[in-house]
C-alpha cells in the first residue's frame, strides 16, 4: 500500500505563486484597453445609435412610431411566432439531448450533425427551401392548394422557417452539458426505484434546469430577430426585423429606429438575465463552507 | 437474502467480461469481488444488480429467479464507485430519495421519512451536514452518504463498486473498518468489488478471486492467501518469489536445495515452479547445501520489516525477501554481501504459468 497522504495546501501554492508565471503589467494592460476598446465602439456606439435615433422626435415621437398598426402588427407577428417557436424548440432540444446522451444507438452522430445543420446552412437558403416545398409551385403545392391550405406567405410559414433557424440552440447547450454530466445519477435513482418520470423531472431536469434557461434565452432572441429565413416565406406578413427594413426603405428613420430599440432592449435584457443565470450557475458549483 | 449466479456469460463486443460464472452468495455475508481491471467483477457487479443483462445463465435472489427482473423490481443497495450523489440535492434530500419516489401506497409520512432519514445520518456519522451539497463534502463523506441513500429503501442486498478506490489511503482504511463493523451490525447480504487485495483479505468473510471474466478461487481470507488455489492467486495476493526447478515423486529441486512437495507425488521428474512469499525466505551466512547463494543489492529498511532484494549468483535473477527487524539486525547485513537463502514454505505448481 502507499505510504501517509500526501496533502497539497493549494492555497500556499497560489499565495507564494511568483509573478513570473503571468505577463508583463503592460502586456495585460494594452491587450484589455484594446478588447474594451472594440467592444465599446461597435456595442455602444451601435445602442447609442439606436436609441438616439429613436427617440431623434422625442418621446411623442418615439411612442407614435411604435403606435403605427405596422408596427403593432410585426409586434404581434414576431410574439406569436416566438410563442410557438421556443417551446418546439424547447421540446425537441431536451429530447435530442436526452436521446444523444442517455444512450447509445446506431446514427447517433449523423443526428448530432444534423442538429448543427442550420448554423452551416445560411437563413436566405433555408427560407428558400420551404419556399420550394411548401409555395405555389413547390412540391407539396398542388396538394396545399387541393386542401386549402397555405404555409409561405402566412405565419405558419414564418414560423416554420424560425423553428428551423433555431433549433439548434437549446439541443446544443444542453448536450454539452449533459455529457459532462453523465447518466450515472439517472442511474442512482433507478436503483433506488424512481420510475422514468420521475428520474426525468428529479433528477434529469433539475441539474440541467439553468443550462435549459440559456439556451431558451438565445433560441429567443434568435427567433425574435431572424430575418434572412423569414424575408423569403414572410410575404405580405412583417415580423419586427423585416418591418424595420421596411420603414428603412420607406425612409421612416424614426420609426426604423424605434422599432430596433425594442429589439435591442431584448437583447439587452436577455444579456443580464443570462449573467444572473451565470452567476447562480457558479453558486450553485461553489458552495461556500 | 442469498444471491445465486449461474453459469452467467455476458460479452461487450468481442470482449468477453463475463465467462460462464457461477457463483453463490450466502444471506448476511460479507463478500468481495477482487480481481485486476478487466476480470470482469464490475460487469459480475452489474449483472447482479441488473444494470447489465446476462447474455446466457441466469441470477437468483433467495432462490427465486430474478434474471429478467428489473433494476428497480430487484430492491438492491448500489453504492456507485463515484458515488453518483444527487448534485443538486442536500444530503437530506439526497438519502431520502428512495424513499419519496416509492409509490402513494407504500410511501412513508413525511414525518416518518425525516425520522429515518435522521437516523441513517447518526448512522453515517454526518448529523450535522443534512444541509450541505455534496459539493461541500470530503471524499470519505460523500462515500457515507451514499452508503445511507442506498440503506434508506432497506434493500436485502447491498452492492458496492469499488467502494473505497477513490479515497486517499488513510479515509481508506478508516472507512473498510468501519463498514466492516456496519456489516456486523446490519447482516445484510452484501457483496463488494475491489482490485485491492489488502482490502479484501482485511474486510470480506470470503473473497472470490476474478481474472479474465472467470471465478479463479472462492474462500475465506485465510484460504485465499494460505492455500491459492493456482498461481495467478498466488501472485495476485502479494509479492512472490519464483523458483523454477523439477519435481519428482513428492520432492521439488531448485538447484541445491531440495523441499517436500507432498501434493505431486506422482510427478516424474516435471517442471514445476515453486511460489516463495518475501517473508517465507530465511538468509543466513552459512552454506549448508541446501541453500542458494545470492547478493544483497538493496536494503530498504522503514516500519517493522526490512525488506531485502537480493540477487541470485547463478542466473541473476531477483529475490525478495522480508525479515523481521531482530532477525535484520542478529544477521548484520550490508549491501554487495554474499549470503546465503532458503526458502521455508513454498507452494509447487507443476505447469509453468507465467504471471
Amino acid at each position: 500500500m502507499s505510504g501517509a497522504p500526501i496533502t497539497i495546501k493549494s492555497k500556499a501554492i497560489e499565495s507564494t505563486r511568483s509573478s513570473h508565471t503571468t505577463e508583463p503589467t503592460w502586456v495585460r494592460v494594452v491587450l484589455t484597453v484594446l478588447a474594451l476598446g472594440i467592444v465599446a465602439f461597435i456595442l455602444v456606439s451601435l445602442l447609442v445609435v439606436i436609441f438616439s435615433e429613436a427617440f431623434s422626435s422625442g418621446w411623442g415621437g418615439y411612442v407614435t412610431a411604435l403606435k403605427d398598426p405596422d408596427s403593432i402588427a410585426s409586434i404581434w407577428v414576431t410574439i406569436t411566432t416566438a410563442a410557438v417557436v421556443v417551446p418546439l424548440n424547447t421540446i425537441f432540444g431536451i429530447c435530442a439531448a436526452w436521446v444523444i446522451t442517455k444512450f447509445e444507438f446506431w446514427g447517433k452522430s449523423l443526428l448530432i450533425t444534423l442538429i448543427d445543420l442550420p448554423f452551416s446552412v445560411s437563413p436566405v437558403i433555408s427560407g428558400l427551401v420551404f419556399v420550394l416545398l411548401f409555395g405555389r409551385e413547390g412540391y407539396f403545392g398542388p396538394y396545399l392548394k387541393e386542401h386549402h391550405l397555405k404555409i409561405i406567405n402566412t405565419e405558419i410559414g414564418v414560423i416554420l422557417a424560425t423553428t428551423f433557424v433555431t433549433f439548434p440552440f437549446v439541443a446544443r447547450e444542453l448536450i454539452a452539458l449533459m455529457q459532462s454530466q453523465g447518466s450515472e445519477e439517472e442511474q442512482a435513482a433507478l436503483v433506488l426505484g424512481a420510475n422514468g418520470w420521475q428520474i426525468f423531472t428529479r433528477i434529469t431536469l433539475p441539474s440541467i434546469k439553468w443550462g435549459l434557461i440559456n439556451g431558451i434565452l438565445i433560441c429567443n432572441a434568435r427567433a425574435m430577430g431572424e430575418f434572412g429565413a423569414v424575408n423569403v416565406v414572410a410575404g405580405i406578413l412583417y415580423t419586427i426585423p423585416l418591418q424595420v427594413d421596411n420603414f428603412n426603405s420607406d425612409n421612416n428613420m424614426t420609426a426604423a429606429f424605434a422599432l430596433s430599440s425594442l429589439l435591442a432592449m431584448l437583447a439587452l435584457v436577455t444579456l443580464v438575465v443570462k449573467k444572473i443565470v451565470e452567476f447562480i450557475t457558479e453558486r450553485h458549483a461553489v458552495q461556500p463552507e | 437474502m442469498s444471491i445465486e449466479v449461474r453459469g452467467v456469460t455476458k460479452t461487450f463486443g468481442k470482449f468477453t467480461a463475463l465467462n460462464n460464472v457461477d457463483l453463490k452468495v450466502e444471506t448476511g455475508e460479507l463478500l468481495a469481488l477482487l480481481g485486476p481491471s478487466g476480470s470482469g467483477k464490475t460487469t459480475l457487479l452489474r449483472v447482479i444488480a441488473g444494470m447489465e443483462t446476462p447474455d446466457t445463465g441466469s441470477v437468483l435472489f433467495a432462490g427465486q429467479d430474478s434474471t429478467l427482473k428489473g433494476v428497480r423490481q430487484r430492491k438492491v443497495g448500489f453504492v456507485f464507485q463515484h458515488y453518483a450523489l444527487f448534485r443538486h440535492m442536500n444530503v437530506f434530500e439526497n438519502i431520502a430519495f428512495g424513499l419519496r419516489v416509492k409509490p402513494r401506497r407504500e410511501r412513508p409520512s413525511k414525518a416518518d421519512i425525516t425520522e429515518k432519514v435522521n437516523n441513517l445520518l447518526k448512522m453515517v456519522q454526518l448529523e450535522g451536514l443534512a444541509n450541505r451539497f455534496p459539493g461541500q463534502l470530503s471524499g470519505g463523506q460523500r462515500q457515507r452518504v451514499a452508503l445511507a441513500r442506498a440503506l434508506a429503501v432497506e434493500p436485502e442486498v447491498l452492492l458496492l463498486d469499488e467502494p473505497f478506490g477513490a479515497l486517499d489511503a488513510r479515509v481508506r482504511k478508516e472507512l473498510r473498518d468501519w463498514l466492516r463493523h456496519l456489516h456486523d451490525d446490519l447482516h445484510i447480504t452484501s457483496v463488494f468489488v475491489t482490485h485491492d487485495q489488502e482490502e479484501a483479505l482485511e474486510v470480506a468473510d470470503r473473497v472470490v478471486v476474478l481474472n479474465k471474466g472467470g471465478i479463479e478461487q472462492i474462500g475465506t481470507p485465510d484460504e485465499v492467501y494460505q492455500h491459492p488455489a493456482n498461481p495467478f492467486v498466488y501472485s495476485f495476493l502479494g509479492n512472490v518469489n519464483l523458483f523454477h526447478g523439477r519435481a519428482n515423486s513428492g520432492q521439488i529441486h531448485l538447484g541445491d536445495v531440495s523441499m517436500d512437495a507432498p501434493e505431486h507425488d506422482t510427478a516424474d521428474d516435471a517442471p514445476a515452479v515453486a511460489y516463495v512469499r518475501p517473508h517465507d525466505i530465511d538468509i543466513s551466512r552459512s552454506k549448508n547445501g541446501q541453500t542458494i547463494e545470492a547478493v544483497v543489492k538493496y536494503i530498504h529498511s522503514v516500519g517493522p520489516s526490512v525488506r531485502l532484494q537480493l540477487e541470485r549468483s547463478d542466473d541473476k535473477s531477483t529475490i525478495d525477501a522480508v525479515l523481521t527487524r531482530e532477525r535484520f539486525s542478529e544477521l548484520d547485513l550490508k549491501t554487495d554481501e554474499v549470503v546465503h537463502v532458503r526458502p521455508q514454505k513454498v507452494q509447487v505448481f507443476l505447469d509453468d504459468y507465467s504471471i
